[in-house]
């Protein structure tokens, strides 16, 4: 398969506790969002941060691969929707560290049971790279839901 | 603590289907189309979770570089920072290349390259991607 490359890039101006950064999508100009240390540890303030973005990378990484699953197993989704919750903590010793990332899926899926849309989410995480990456530092949790 | 929160709705099956970032939790951004095609082909405009993974390292390292740069006495007056992450499908994400180039009055060479070192290896998304085979990083003070 052929490698895929992406890219994004940010402008930081100032220290970390008084400045601003603006991170762009490179790859595709997609997005264009501005981040402070404010809007990632207190309150957020309409702007974004390194969690948030690797929380809509794992519901996106993740509802792909549920997708994918429910297709193998002949029930292919009509619609689905995943919410990722993505947890930084203080870590004693280790400054903050990214500890948790907890995934709600609720799908439409015509054929499937409660059992086998389960089985189709508990794969999912299991082939999402996301998924994979993540547990390296971070505790991953899946609860899905046939609608 | 902080929790960081982002929906995503997909409608249809993988290949012919589609999926929208509907929301996230600061309201800094969404909707943004996704497509397996705009993942694994040619993005044409449309984002996919390595580009997102790639924008968090990149705001992470530049957040983690200012802030041991000013704890160093020498606070940057602009970091440009690039971060190009790797998808091979069926395999994973295999490698992430961080870039920055840097103006920082009153820094020499080694002592900046020591700062990036540090804030590449201790920046919480480094640390929650310490699964991927290479994270390398480029250094230089412009």
């Amino acid at each position: 398969m052929p490698r895929i490359v992406r890219e994004a890039e940010i402008d930081w101006e100032g220290t970390t506790a008084r400045g601003s950064g603006v991170v762009r999508a490179a790859s595709t100009g997609s997005f264009e969002l501005s981040a402070t240390i404010a809007s990632r540890i207190e309150v957020v303030e309409g702007k974004t941060s390194p969690e948030e973005l690797l929380a809509a990378a794992h519901a996106t990484c993740f509802v792909t691969s549920l997708g994918s699953e429910l297709a193998r197993m002949g029930t292919p989704p009509e619609r689905m929707h995943v919410r990722c919750t993505i947890t930084m903590d203080e870590v004693e010793g280790n400054g903050h560290r990214i500890v948790a990332s907890a995934i709600s899926a609720r799908g439409v899926a015509p054929g499937a049971d409660a059992a086998s849309f389960s089985t189709a989410a508990e794969a999912a995480d299991a082939g999402c790279p996301f998924s994979a990456l993540i547990r390296a530092s971070a505790t991953v949790t899946v609860d899905a839901t046939l609608v | 603590m902080a929790d960081r929160t982002a929906h995503v709705t997909w409608s249809g099956a993988l290949m012919e289907g589609a999926g929208t970032i509907t929301s996230v939790g600061s309201g800094a951004f969404g909707p943004l189309d996704v497509t397996w095609a705009s993942r694994a082909e040619d993005s044409n405009g449309r984002t996919s979770p390595e580009e997102l993974i790639a924008a968090a390292h990149a705001a992470c390292f530049s957040m983690a570089l200012s802030h041991g740069l000013a704890q160093g006495g020498t606070p940057p007056e602009k970091l440009d920072v690039d971060a190009t992450v790797t998808f091979v499908p069926g395999t994973g994400i295999t490698k992430s290349v961080l870039t920055v180039r840097a103006v920082v009055p009153g820094i020499d060479e080694p002592a900046f390259l020591h700062a990036a070192q540090a804030a590449k290896e201790s920046c919480p998304v480094s640390q929650a991607l310490a699964s991927v085979p290479e994270i390398t990083l480029e250094a230089s003070l412009a």
